[in-house]
C-alpha cells in the first residue's frame, strides 16, 4: 500500500483510538459521552459509504440503524423477560435469545438485507427524488416498528437489552466500520461509484452501471448502519423516537459538517459535533469552566448544531475537512 | 347518519374535506417556492409553527382576535423573508439535495429555538376556540371550523389563481418556474419574483396556522411537523413543479388520511403513514413528474 | 464622437481552463446589422452570453450607449435596453403566445408604453396575432422563432441580439426572419446577429466579423457575400 493510501486509513483509525483512550481516562460519567460519540462515528461512517461515495442524498439510513437495533435488541433480551416487555412478539422470536456478538452480526445482516431490498427499486432515482424517496423509507420503517408489536416493543422503550456496548465495544465497532468503509472505497467498486459521482454520463459512457454500483454501496452501508444500530441498542434503552428524525438530523449534520465526500470528514464530523454536543449538554446541566459557571437552557444544543450545519452548508459546502482524505502536513524537501 | 355504501359518516367526510383543504394550502405554499427556487422547503411546517405560537401568545396576552391574526401574519411573513434572505439566497444554484439538507437543518433549528423559548409543554391558543362549536346542517352536526376551513381555503386558492393568471407578477412567477434563465433574460427580476413567491407562501402558512390552531389549540415545538411531512408526500405525488397538481396532491392526501383515519379501525389506520409513503415511492418510480401533471417529468431532471 | 449603441472592447471569456473569447472588440450602431459568424465553438455564443451577463467576462468592457454592462445581472442588462433572442428560441411552451409577449414587456423601460407597439409587432409577424390565444408550444419551429423575436421587440430595446435564429428552420422561414431583421434595422435598432449561415448573414449585415478560436479574424462587407473564395478563406484560414 502506498504511503498516502495507508494514511487515509491510519488518520481516521487513529482518531477513533484516540477518542477511545481519552474516554478511558476520564470519569465514569463522562465516559458515556465518548461511548456515544463512537457509536455515532459508526453511524456516520455508514452514511458516508453511500452518500459520500455516490453523491446521492439519503434520509433513510436511520431506518437501517433502527432495523439493526430492533434485530439485536429483540434477539438479545433474555427469553424469560420477553413476555413482560414484548407480549405480542412472534413465536420464533419469543423463545430464543442470542449472545452479544451474534446479535451484532445479525443486526448487520438484517440492515444489509433490508437496504438491498429497498435499493432494488430506489437506486434508479437520484437528486431530489432520491432524497424524498429515502425519507419515505424512514417514515415507513418508523411507522411499522412503532405499531407492529410482533417484532419488538412497539411504542415502549427497549428495556432489558444487555448493556454490552461499553467504551471498548463501541471503539471496536467504530473501528470495524471505518476499516470496512476504507476497504470499500479503495476497492474497484468504490472507485467506480466515485466515478459516477463525478460525472455520471461519462461513467455510463465507459460502461459503468450507475445502478449496480449504487446498489452495492447502499446494501453495504445498510449493513454497517445495521451493525451501528446493534451497538446503539446495547448502549442504552431506546424507543422508535430515538432512531427517527432527531438521529437522522444529527448524523446528517455530522457528515455535512465534517465533509461528505471523505472518510476522514465523516469521522472528524462525528467526533467534533459529538464533542460540541456533549459539552453543551453538560452546560445545560450547569458546567464550571475555570471557575465560571456556564448554565445554558435546555435545547441550546440543537440550536447550536442546527445553526452550525446551516452555516457550513452556506459558507463551506464541502465541510470542515473540505471533503478530502487525511494527509500529513507536507514537509517541503528543501527545508531539510 | 352515514353514507351507506362506504359506511362513512357525513361528519367524517366533512372533516376530511376540511383537512384536505388545509393541506392543499400548505401544498401550494411549498409548491410555489419550489417552482421558483427548485427548493423543497422542509422548514415550511416551522413557519406554521411560528404563526401558531404568535396566536397562542396573543391569546395569552388577551389581545383581541384580529390583533392575534395580524401578529400571526406579521411573524410568519417576517420569518419567511428572513429565511429567504439568510438561507435560500446564499444557497441559490446549489444542488436540490444540498438545499433539502439545508432546509432540514433550518427546520430543526427553528423547532429547537421554539423549544428553548417556550419549553416542551406547549401553549394554548384559545381566541378562536368558539369555531369548534358545531352547527347543524341538514341534520348533521358539523364543527364551524370545518366550514370555515373549506371556505377560506377555497377563497385563498381563488385569489392565488387570480394572482397567477391575471397579474404581471403572477405571469412572471409562472414563467420563472418554467424556465428561470430565460425569464431573467427577458428582464424578469429574480429577487422580486422569488420574494413574491416566498411572501405568498408565507401568507398561506399564516392562514394554515390559524386553521390548525383552531383544530388543535395546544401549540408545541413540533406543531405542524407531521402535517408538513404528509403534505410533502402529497405534493410529490401530485407533482412538485406545477401549482395545481401540487394543490390536488395536498388535498388528496389530506382527504384520504381524513377518510381512512376516520373510517378504518385503529389497528389498521395506524399503518396509514406506511401506505401513504409507499405510494410516494411508487409515484416517484413510475411518474417522477407527479400524478396530476400532463407533461411527464421534463422539467426536473432527477 | 458619439458612442455606438453597443460597444465591446477587448472582451475575454474563460470557462475554467478554456479560453473561449480572446480580446474581441467591435461595435454596433443604431440602424445597423452586424454579423458574427464562425464555426461551432468559435466563441460566438460566448460573446453574446458575456454581453448579457450570463457568464462573467474575465477582462474587457461592454457598454451600451456609453454605460458599462460589466458585472450586471441578466435582468438588468435586459432592462438597460439589450434584448436577446436566445438560441433554440426558448419560448414558454405552456404559456399562450400573448402571455409570452407580455413577458417581453418585463424589460420595458417606459411605463404605459406606446399604443401602437403590439400592432407594430403583429404587422411584422402576422402569425403572432393569428395564434395569440394558443399555447406557444403548439406553434411550429418557425412560428416560435417569430414569436421569440416579437417578444424581444415589445421591450422596445435599443439593441437586439440574436443567437442563431435560422437554426433548424425551413428556407422559406429563414427568408421571412431575415426580411424581418432588415425591417427592424430600418426602424433604427442596432442588431447583432450571430449565425452559422455565413453567406446570408454577410449579404444582409452592414459588417460581418469572422470569429475563429475565440479571436476576431476578419471583417467582411456585403460585397464579399458573392465571393465564395473569400468566404471559404475566412472560414478555413
Amino acid at each position: 500500500m502506498r504511503r498516502e493510501t495507508a494514511l487515509e486509513l491510519a488518520g481516521p483509525a487513529a482518531l477513533v483510538v484516540a477518542a477511545a483512550l481519552l474516554g478511558a481516562l476520564v470519569s465514569r460519567s463522562t465516559e458515556g459521552y465518548f461511548t456515544d460519540a463512537l457509536v455515532k462515528v459508526a453511524i456516520v461512517v455508514a452514511l458516508y459509504v453511500f452518500i459520500g461515495n455516490s453523491g446521492v442524498l439519503s434520509f433513510g439510513h436511520i431506518s437501517f440503524v433502527a432495523i439493526g437495533a430492533w434485530t439485536a435488541g429483540v434477539l438479545s433480551v433474555p427469553a424469560s423477560e420477553k413476555p413482560a416487555i414484548m407480549p405480542n412478539l412472534a413465536g420464533f422470536l419469543r423463545d430464543r435469545a442470542v449472545g452479544n456478538l451474534s446479535s451484532l452480526a445479525l443486526a448487520a445482516l438484517a440492515g444489509g438485507v433490508c437496504a438491498l431490498v429497498v435499493a432494488l427499486p430506489l437506486m434508479r432515482l437520484s437528486g431530489l427524488a432520491a432524497g424524498i424517496a429515502t425519507f419515505a423509507v424512514l417514515e415507513i420503517t418508523h411507522n411499522l416498528l412503532r405499531y407492529y408489536e410482533k417484532v419488538g416493543p412497539g411504542l415502549n422503550t427497549f428495556s432489558s437489552v444487555p448493556e454490552t456496548t461499553g467504551l471498548r465495544q463501541a471503539a471496536l465497532g467504530a473501528l470495524g466500520v471505518v476499516v470496512a468503509a476504507f476497504a470499500y472505497s479503495r476497492s474497484r467498486f468504490g472507485r467506480l461509484l466515485r466515478a459516477t459521482r463525478e460525472d455520471p454520463a461519462a461513467a455510463r459512457a465507459v460502461g459503468v452501471s450507475v445502478y449496480r454500483q449504487r446498489l452495492i454501496a447502499f446494501a453495504l452501508s445498510g449493513a454497517l448502519a445495521g451493525l451501528a444500530g446493534g451497538l446503539y441498542v446495547h448502549l442504552l434503552p431506546i424507543s422508535t423516537e430515538g432512531v427517527y428524525l432527531d438521529l437522522t438530523f444529527i448524523t446528517l449534520a455530522m457528515l455535512v459538517i465534517g465533509g461528505t465526500t471523505s472518510l476522514w470528514g465523516a469521522v472528524v464530523g462525528a467526533l467534533a459535533v459529538s464533542a460540541l454536543d456533549s459539552t453543551l449538554a453538560e452546560a445545560e446541566n450547569g458546567l464550571t469552566v475555570f471557575g465560571a459557571t456556564l448554565d445554558l437552557p435546555a435545547g441550546t444544543r440543537v440550536v447550536v448544531v442546527g445553526a452550525l450545519m446551516a452555516l457550513v452548508l452556506i459558507l463551506r459546502p464541502s465541510g470542515l475537512t473540505g471533503g478530502r482524505e487525511f494527509r500529513l502536513p507536507r514537509v517541503s524537501a528543501d527545508a531539510a | 347518519m352515514t353514507l351507506a355504501v362506504l359506511n362513512i359518516e357525513w361528519q367524517t367526510l366533512a372533516d376530511a374535506t376540511a383537512l384536505g383543504a388545509v393541506y392543499a394550502l400548505m401544498a401550494v405554499g411549498i409548491g410555489l417556492v419550489f417552482g421558483v427556487l427548485r427548493l423543497v422547503n422542509f422548514a415550511y411546517g416551522q413557519l406554521v409553527m411560528a404563526g401558531a405560537y404568535a396566536l397562542a401568545l396573543a391569546s395569552q396576552w388577551e389581545w383581541p382576535v384580529w390583533a392575534g391574526i395580524v401578529l400571526c401574519f406579521a411573524v410568519v411573513l417576517a420569518l419567511s423573508l428572513l429565511m429567504d434572505r439568510l438561507v435560500f439566497r446564499p444557497l441559490r444554484g446549489q444542488s436540490p439535495a444540498v438545499m433539502l439538507v439545508a432546509t432540514f437543518a433550518v427546520a430543526f433549528l427553528l423547532q429547537s429555538i421554539a423549544l428553548l423559548a417556550f419549553g416542551p409543554l406547549g401553549k394554548i391558543a384559545t381566541s378562536l376556540a368558539s369555531l369548534n362549536r358545531p352547527v347543524t346542517v341538514g341534520g348533521v352536526d358539523i364543527r364551524k371550523i370545518t366550514i370555515v376551513a373549506i371556505v377560506v381555503a377555497a377563497l385563498c386558492l381563488l385569489a392565488l389563481v387570480l394572482l397567477l393568471e391575471r397579474t404581471t407578477v403572477g405571469l412572471h412567477m409562472r414563467a420563472a418556474s418554467m424556465d428561470f434563465a430565460t425569464a431573467r433574460l427577458l428582464g424578469v427580476r429574480a429577487n422580486r419574483v422569488i420574494g413574491a413567491a416566498v411572501l405568498v407562501s408565507g401568507a398561506l402558512a399564516a392562514v394554515v396556522a390559524i386553521m390548525l390552531t383552531v383544530q388543535n389549540p395546544l401549540v408545541t415545538p413540533d406543531f405542524a411537523l407531521r402535517d408538513t411531512i404528509v403534505v410533502l408526500a402529497g405534493v410529490v405525488v401530485g407533482g412538485l413543479n406545477r401549482p395545481i397538481p401540487a394543490t390536488l396532491g395536498g388535498f388528496a392526501i389530506g382527504f384520504a388520511s381524513g377518510i381512512l383515519g376516520g373510517a378504518l379501525p385503529t389497528e389498521k389506520s395506524q399503518y396509514l403513514p406506511s401506505f401513504l409513503f409507499a405510494a410516494v415511492i411508487l409515484v416517484l418510480l413510475v411518474r417522477p413528474g407527479g400524478l396530476f401533471t400532463r407533461y411527464r417529468g421534463a422539467v426536473e431532471r432527477v | 464622437m458619439t458612442e455606438g449603441a453597443l460597444v465591446v472592447e477587448n472582451l475575454d471569456v474563460r470557462y475554467g481552463g478554456v479560453h473561449a473569447v480572446r480580446g474581441v472588440s467591435f461595435s454596433v450602431e443604431r440602424g445597423e446589422i452586424v454579423g458574427l459568424i464562425g464555426a461551432n465553438g468559435a466563441g460566438k455564443s460566448s460573446t453574446l452570453h458575456a454581453v448579457m451577463g450570463l457568464v462573467s467576462s474575465a477582462a474587457g468592457e461592454v457598454r451600451a450607449a456609453g454605460a458599462s454592462l460589466r458585472r450586471r445581472r441578466p435582468e438588468d442588462v435586459a432592462r438597460a435596453g439589450i434584448a436577446l433572442v436566445p438560441e433554440g428560441r426558448r419560448v414558454f411552451a405552456e404559456l399562450t403566445v400573448d402571455e409570452n409577449l407580455r413577458l417581453g414587456l418585463a424589460a420595458r423601460r417606459s411605463r404605459g408604453g406606446s399604443p401602437g407597439l403590439l400592432e407594430h409587432v403583429y404587422e411584422l409577424f402576422p402569425i403572432v396575432r393569428e395564434f395569440r390565444r394558443r399555447p406557444a408550444g403548439a406553434l411550429s419551429g418557425g412560428q416560435q422563432q417569430q414569436l421569440a423575436i416579437a417578444r424581444a421587440l415589445v421591450a422596445e430595446p435599443d439593441v437586439l441580439l440574436l443567437d442563431e435564429p435560422s437554426l433548424g428552420l425551413a428556407p422559406r422561414v429563414v427568408d421571412l426572419v431575415f426580411d424581418a431583421l432588415a425591417a427592424i434595422r430600418e426602424q433604427g435598432l442596432a442588431v447583432l446577429l450571430v449565425e452559422q449561415r455565413a453567406q446570408r448573414t454577410v449579404a444582409l449585415a452592414d459588417r460581418s466579423h469572422v470569429l475563429a478560436n475565440g479571436e476576431l479574424r476578419l471583417t467582411l462587407g456585403p460585397e464579399d457575400a458573392a465571393d465564395t473564395e473569400t468566404m471559404v478563406a475566412a472560414y478555413f484560414s
